[in-house]
């Protein structure tokens, strides 16, 4: 009892009510607006004028979500919002396939839920107002109409005939209220559901645990709990028809839009739960979805068909249009699949690319701590042993100690130099200082070839671009002294749209080895920024290093 | 004579502050970046500027466009910019005005405290002195069928010295000459890369600095 009462003082229960009768409006506007504009881009469908066609339906949803999102968050308190576009390709074409992400069809779903079964509910729930109200107000109105006027079962005549009413419609309008009420929550989930932007483009806007303000419940217990409500929300119907004057059967119209809401209801909740549903389906959650939504639409008319007077099978056209749009869906699934095949493909890359780049950094860092090992901190150690004798000498031998401390002064410049020779491995200032062009100038002084350098790189790509590129050209040098017995070197790079090229062609001899552990270091730092290294390196030379690293 | 020192480490900006005093050159301030730098100079009118090419806080050529900096706004200071690397790029933005009193040495050349001071002192005097690491650099573009070829090994060595901004006299004591030997030296090399006679030491580096940039 407590519930009940709760439920008619509460001011959500109106708010309810309220979204439920705007679909007495909204409901055949949408349906009426999204027939139109479908059948256009289905008329145009093999011209270009279809793509105005279907960025006009593309905003036109976007547009009535936006509105159905808004009165479902104020009066179904519920999280809905409306589709954006989500843009995973650059370019027009892109931008256009990011119209129609899945969002887009999500949105088109909900829009005719609210016409399928929001349409007839709201007609059904503003009778049931509309009679409740008249009951209760018999005695301000049935007396004068001549002749009295049927109620249900009950001809009052008088205003204390009419009377009678008063109580009878008190008691009609809370149920009348409660059933409405019972009515508009099943609209809740789908509201939240199907009013979203897609899931992608909610994860990088907003942080895990903002995004979904309720906690998730199981599907399952949802669809429990709408399958019950619509029992009651059937059975009521029933049993007045029952107790009243029976014949023609009309709660059956409370049943199909309920049943067919509980059908894709809960061919969601199929969906979500045996991902082996979706495989058959292409592996598109989207088509399963649609496919689902139109064999309950389709039912659902075929039934109003047979119901009613039969003959001429008007469902034909509703359902050429649910089988059009399938069809499409199909052909974008057909298309779309190759992308999926590309992305596992990224995905191997990437994985492979990583753990290059990784290993890489792992080599470099050994070589590196190797150098400082023999290098500058023997160097030092040396420097200091220089030292402890010349202080021993300096009184007893002045001579000797000054010896000594020239020795130590030269361990020191030699210290610094093999510390400066390994900054410059690492990274070389300059190339931070001034770019590419007076690095590889600088590199080319420091090498007994003879070099000719080329860059035309402006503007100056990202520094990791950059350092790969120098490092894949000193790599390359180095390599020509050592191995090839060149002469010259040529090294071009010039930066062409989005793509820096770099090419370094010696006069040596060839046979270089491309599996190398060099060349193999180069390849993996070049492959971490997604660029390639080719190799042509045939015996007896000449040998060409090209690399190609994107810098956007 | 009177400097400035720009360098960020503590370490060595003490150091140097204690070798230039140790040898009677009196250090005005000592600080820390480059912004700092500009300022004491124009506040205190140095001799000298010696300047870190890596100062706070970016890290990168700081130290060097303070300096040119500095030299705008004081046009007679001297710069004599310090490095843990050399690179000639630096070298011929910092030659760029044509006028003397430059210098671009590696720190390390601090530890030839002797050769350091002179090089001090020559810059200051309006000299140049640029590092043998940087000339090696410019040696190396000139490749063996160039007109280096024509040079004699001693020869080679004269102007690699021209180069560093020696005078004839500094020539002539490393290289343990007479001073009348470098000279003839000089003539020939001036000669046979066809490079005009220069009234000061200072030309001479640019010109003997501008042949060497032409790659051959």
């Amino acid at each position: 009892m407590e519930v009940i009462t709760g439920t008619l003082v509460a001011p959500a229960t109106y708010k309810r009510l309220a979204y439920l009768l705007t679909a007495l409006v909204l409901g055949p506007v949408w349906f009426s607006a999204l027939v139109a504009v479908w059948s256009v881009c289905v008329g145009l469908a093999i011209t270009p004028f279809v793509i105005p066609a279907l960025i006009v339906l593309a905003y036109m949803t976007r547009g009535f979500a936006a509105l159905e999102a808004a009165l479902a968050r104020l009066l179904l308190d519920v999280d809905a919002n409306a589709p954006v576009a989500v843009r995973s390709r650059p370019g027009f074409w892109g931008w256009l396939r990011g119209l129609f992400g899945p969002g887009f069809w999500r949105a088109q779903a909900y829009l005719l839920i609210r016409w399928f079964a929001g349409f007839p509910i709201a007609i059904a729930v503003i009778t049931a107002l509309a009679v409740s109200l008249a009951t209760l107000a018999a005695p301000a109105w049935v007396p004068f109409v001549h002749g009295g006027v049927q109620l249900g079962i009950w001809r009052p005549h008088t205003f204390v005939q009419s009377l009678v009413g008063v109580p009878i419609g008190l008691l009609l309008l809370p149920v009348s209220v409660l059933i409405a009420d019972a009515l508009a929550l099943p609209f809740g989930p789908p509201a939240s559901s199907l009013l979203r932007p897609d899931s992608d483009a909610v994860t990088v806007a907003i942080p895990e645990g903002t995004a979904r303000r309720r906690p998730p419940a199981r599907p399952g217990q949802k669809l429990e709990v709408h399958a019950a409500v619509d029992a009651v929300l059937v059975a009521v119907p029933i049993v007045i028809w029952a107790v009243t004057a029976q014949g023609y059967f009309w709660p059956v119209w409370v049943a199909l839009p309920l049943a067919t809401a509980l059908a894709i209801h809960a061919w969601f909740v199929l969906l979500a739960e045996r991902p082996s549903v979706v495989a058959h389906f292409r592996g598109s959650r989207m088509l399963a979805a649609s496919t689902g939504i139109g064999v309950a639409l389709a039912t659902f008319l075929t039934a109003i068909w047979a119901i009613t007077a039969r003959g001429y099978f008007w469902p034909v056209w509703p359902m050429l249009g649910i089988a059009i749009v399938l069809a499409i869906e199909l052909l974008a699934v057909l298309l779309l699949s190759p992308r999926r095949a590309e992305l596992t493909e990224r995905i191997e890359t990437l994985e492979t690319t990583r753990a290059g780049a990784v290993d890489v950094q792992e080599t470099e860092l050994r070589r590196i701590e190797r150098d400082l090992h023999d290098g500058a901190q023997a160097r030092l150690v040396a420097l200091g042993m220089s030292l402890g004798m010349a202080e021993q000498k300096l009184t007893d031998d002045p001579e000797r100690a000054g010896e000594l401390l020239a020795e130590a002064r030269l361990d020191a410049e030699h210290a610094l130099k093999e510390l400066r020779d390994l900054a410059r491995g690492i990274h070389p200032p300059v190339l931070a200082d001034r770019g590419l062009e007076a690095a590889l100038d600088s590199l080319a002084s420091s090498t007994p070839l003879r070099v000719v350098v080329s860059v035309h790189v402006a503007p100056r790509p990202a520094p990791a671009v950059e350092s790969a590129a120098y490092f894949v050209a000193a790599e390359a040098l180095a390599n020509a002294a050592k191995h090839a017995r060149a002469r010259q070197v040529d090294i071009r790079i010039a930066r062409l749209g989005d793509t820096l090229e770099l090419e370094v062609r010696d006069d040596g001899d060839g046979g270089a080895n491309p599996d190398g552990a060099g060349l193999q270091g180069l390849r993996r730092r070049v492959e971490a920024l997604d660029g390639s290294l080719t190799v042509i390196s045939p015996r007896g030379g000449p040998t060409t290093i090209r690399a190609e690293l994107p810098c956007a | 004579m009177r400097v400035v020192i720009a360098e960020d480490l503590v370490l060595l900006r003490d150091g140097l502050t204690r070798l230039l005093r140790d040898n009677d050159i009196e250090v005005a301030a000592a600080v820390s970046d480059g912004e700092a730098l500009v300022r004491e100079v124009v506040a205190r009118r140095p001799d000298l500027a010696i300047v870190d090419i890596r100062l706070p806080p970016s890290f990168q050529d700081e130290g060097l466009r303070a300096a040119l900096e500095a030299r705008r706004r004081v046009p007679d200071l001297a710069v004599l910019v310090v490095s843990q690397y050399v690179e000639h790029t630096y070298a011929q933005e910092l030659l760029a005005d044509g006028r003397g009193g430059v210098g671009y040495l590696l720190k390390d050349r601090v530890m030839h405290v002797a050769d350091f001071l002179e090089a001090v002192r020559r810059v200051a005097g309006g000299g140049t002195a640029l590092d043998p690491d940087v000339v090696a650099q410019l040696f190396s573009r000139h490749r063996e069928d160039g007109p280096l070829e024509r040079l004699t090994p001693r020869e080679l060595e004269v102007l690699s010295l021209m180069a560093e901004g020696r005078s004839n006299a500094g020539i002539a004591d490393s290289l343990v000459l007479t001073v009348g030997a470098v000279e003839k030296h000089v003539q020939s090399i001036l000669s046979k890369l066809d490079l005009p006679q220069s009234p000061t030491d200072h030309r001479r580096v640019l010109a003997v600095l501008a042949y060497l940039q032409r790659a051959h």
